[in-house]
């Protein structure tokens, strides 16, 4: 430690007297002081908040401004209704669903990217495939609307090329087209990472060994960005899993998810709170799970990108 | 990252001091406002801490509220006022009014008991949300000495039963529940909720239906011959049986954004308020609004003083100045909200008199009844059959 500290040595040393403690009271202030000022925005916004969720989920049936019973575990009770397992079960589906969509367009584009394109467009073309992200979400939500509708410009071009119409709108087919849209550019920037660090001279050799590209593919690109592949995966099943707009937007009346439903009771039609605290604990504790996957087999490096 | 922006978005829309939206703007905006609370909500974490430090979703300018004294916030269904009318209460009496616009009565109420709303001095329930909000104690009760033209309300709205002697509440527009379609899609007149049902077959994915549990259970009440606001859960039951049978049909459960789907053809029938079609019908007079033959449910938005006010006086001033027949005419003609002034009724054109959209006759209107508040036991059954309805 006292080698790796070069700051502290200049104040050390012309004062020899200071006594080993000094030493000892930075090393216990620096942390403090770096760590408050998040320490203190994370307990106000984020354990503080979740705390009072614990604490309503725990309450059957809480609506505001109405008088509330006692504790218990009622609201849980309640998630076990098939009807809800329904809605859990296709959030899951939605989730993996858009995840491996994710996976199989992106790998291709972060690849071409990566290891085939000029370097000198590298960052010109990743610029140009992030770039939809500075655009609000709900605004490429409502351009979806647009081209999916049953009068839109799918449907405009499909008829020009005398193709059978196609009414996607407010059913799941629009909902994992739109989300798959939505998380592309995630999965893209982090496998980019991942496959920049491909070492390219394993892939010469294995061609000089007589791999064909498959078995290349396969036996060397895979396994060296599966920390990537992991990490992109589970960021996009995370995000998708609580993915509120496209669902509203384009999922219409027969695609009710767990963030949608949460809506609902706090918000919307239904307003049970408590029902709502105990979905919302079910997510955080899903979405904790999976975070918790993503640091052990994830690639660090690259999901920070 | 993306919600942030969304919330920028919507801080936005609710600052503006309500310009003249072109209606497609204003739904788009509506919808936002109504998406990007949700998005606040779907970050949980971020909810309740909202909730607990009394910050609002949509960035309400409480702050700023508070200390101005010359200024009026008021809290309202997005087109209730528009510029000329904000124009005119300034000149009259020099206070600046913004008005923060809400999609529904359960946004409104979420923000106003999370303490979000301190900044109001008007807000615009509707009649069922004014007896919730008096019961848990949010309103000031009306100094009627202080209120000029009650007296020119039609005699029905003198002695509201949602708020006997509007003791509370004053109203504002009031409007029914019913059908808007394109009579040449569908081909022949539609008198009814009926027409869905018989036609279920054919109307896959055509159907929009209002996001309110007690307006799409009560039509479907009203078809089985029962009550709006009964409490008999097995007739309750009985009405979702047979809600199931046209889930397929449903395209969506919207209250608003099914304008531009209705008017470009991709829905045929939509399940409206009176207002919002009569607002689409001036852009689109091909399509037509009715009012179920079997009878509807029949609403009133009112102006109402919370008891958070800050700024009462000016709360006086705009009921009066909305009370003066011919700022409430103007209203009508412009914005063709139905106004419950028997005075200003009677300066409007014969037409606009005559249009039994905006004005049902007694006859259509024998058939109609007001929602009603139900006790919490069966608000349970009427919402669980509706999660039910929505999740499947």
């Amino acid at each position: 430690m006292s080698t790796s500290t070069p700051s502290s040595p200049t104040l050390a040393e012309p004062l020899p007297t200071a006594p080993r403690g000094w030493h000892k009271l930075t090393r216990l202030i620096e942390p403090i002081v770096l760590l408050v000022p998040s320490g203190v925005w994370l307990l106000l916004l984020l354990v503080a908040p979740t705390l009072l969720i614990l604490e309503l989920s725990f309450i059957p049936g809480f609506r505001l401004g109405q008088p509330t019973g006692g504790y218990g575990i009622g609201n849980y009770l309640e998630i076990f209704r098939p009807i809800y397992f329904q809605v859990i079960w296709r959030s899951v589906l939605f989730a993996v669903g858009c995840t491996v969509t994710c996976m199989l367009l992106g790998f291709p584009v972060a690849y071409w990217i990566a290891v085939m394109a000029p370097p000198r467009w590298r960052n010109l073309l990743l610029v140009a495939f992030v770039l939809p992200l500075w655009t609000s979400s709900l605004l490429r939500a409502y351009a979806w609307i647009t081209i999916l509708r049953p009068s839109g410009s799918l449907n405009s071009l499909l008829s020009a090329l005398h193709l059978p119409n196609q009414e996607w709108l407010n059913q799941t087919p629009a909902v994992y087209i739109g989300m798959a849209y939505s998380f592309l550019p995630y999965m893209v920037l982090i496998l980019y990472a991942s496959l920049e660090k491909l070492d390219k001279r394993l892939l010469e050799a294995a061609s000089d060994l007589g791999a064909t590209p498959q078995q290349t593919f396969w036996k060397v690109t895979v396994p060296q960005t599966l920390p990537g592949i992991a990490a992109g995966g589970l960021l996009v099943f995370i995000t998708s899993l609580g993915e509120f707009v496209v669902p509203e937007l384009l999922g219409g009346a027969s695609s009710m998810t767990v963030s949608r439903l949460i809506y609902n009771q706090f918000l919307g039609a239904t307003r049970n709170w408590g029902l709502g605290s105990s979905f919302s604990i079910l997510m955080i504790t899903g979405v904790s799970i999976a975070i918790a996957l993503l640091l052990k087999y994830g690639d660090r490096d690259s999901a920070l990108t | 990252m993306s919600s942030n922006q969304q919330n920028r978005f919507d801080r936005k829309s609710a600052h503006l001091p309500l310009p003249r939206f072109s209606p497609t703007r204003r739904r788009f905006l509506k919808t936002s406002a109504a998406i990007a609370s949700g998005l606040a909500l779907s970050n949980c974490a971020r909810n309740l801490s909202n909730a607990n430090t009394g910050s609002s979703p949509t960035g309400s300018p409480t702050d700023s509220a508070t200390s101005a004294s010359g200024k009026l916030y008021i809290y309202t269904w997005a087109n209730y006022t528009d510029d000329e009318l904000i124009k005119g209460f300034q000149e009259k009496t020099g206070i600046q009014v913004v008005a923060d616009p809400f999609a529904s009565n359960e946004i409104m109420m979420a923000k106003m008991q999370a303490g979000g709303g301190s900044a109001y001095s008007i807000i615009y329930p509707s009649d069922y949300t004014v007896i919730e909000m008096r019961e848990s104690g949010m309103l000031t009760p009306l100094d009627h000495s202080r209120l000029q033209g009650l007296d020119t309300l039609k005699p029905k709205w003198q002695n509201p039963v949602y708020d006997r002697g509007n003791a509370h509440s004053i109203p504002a527009v009031w409007g029914t529940t019913g059908l808007i379609y394109d009579p040449q899609k569908v081909g022949k007149e539609i008198d009814g909720w009926s027409y869905i049902w018989d036609n279920r077959k054919s109307l896959t994915r055509q159907v929009t239906l209002i996001e309110d549990v007690r307006e799409v259970m009560g039509a479907t009440l009203r078809t089985l011959g029962y009550s709006y606001n009964t409490t008999n859960p097995d007739q309750i039951k009985k009405a979702y049986s047979k809600l199931v049978q046209i889930k397929p049909t449903i395209a969506s459960f919207l209250t608003t954004g099914w304008e531009d789907q209705l008017a470009s053809g991709d829905i045929t029938i939509s399940m409206v308020y009176s207002q919002d079609a009569i607002a689409l019908i001036k852009e689109k007079p091909n399509l037509k609004y009715i009012v179920p033959k079997t009878g509807s449910s029949v609403w009133t938005d009112t102006m109402v003083i919370p008891k958070s006010a800050p700024n009462p006086d000016a709360a006086y001033a705009w009921m009066n100045y909305l009370l003066q027949p011919d700022v409430a005419a103007g209203l009508v003609e412009r914005l063709g909200t139905a106004t419950a002034n028997q005075a200003a009724f009677d300066l409007l054109s014969p037409e606009t008199q005559k249009d039994d959209r905006l004005f049902p006759t007694e006859a259509m209107l024998s058939k109609c009844e007001g929602v009603a508040p139900v006790p919490a036991r069966i608000t349970e059954v009427y919402d669980q059959y509706w999660t039910r309805l929505t999740s499947s």
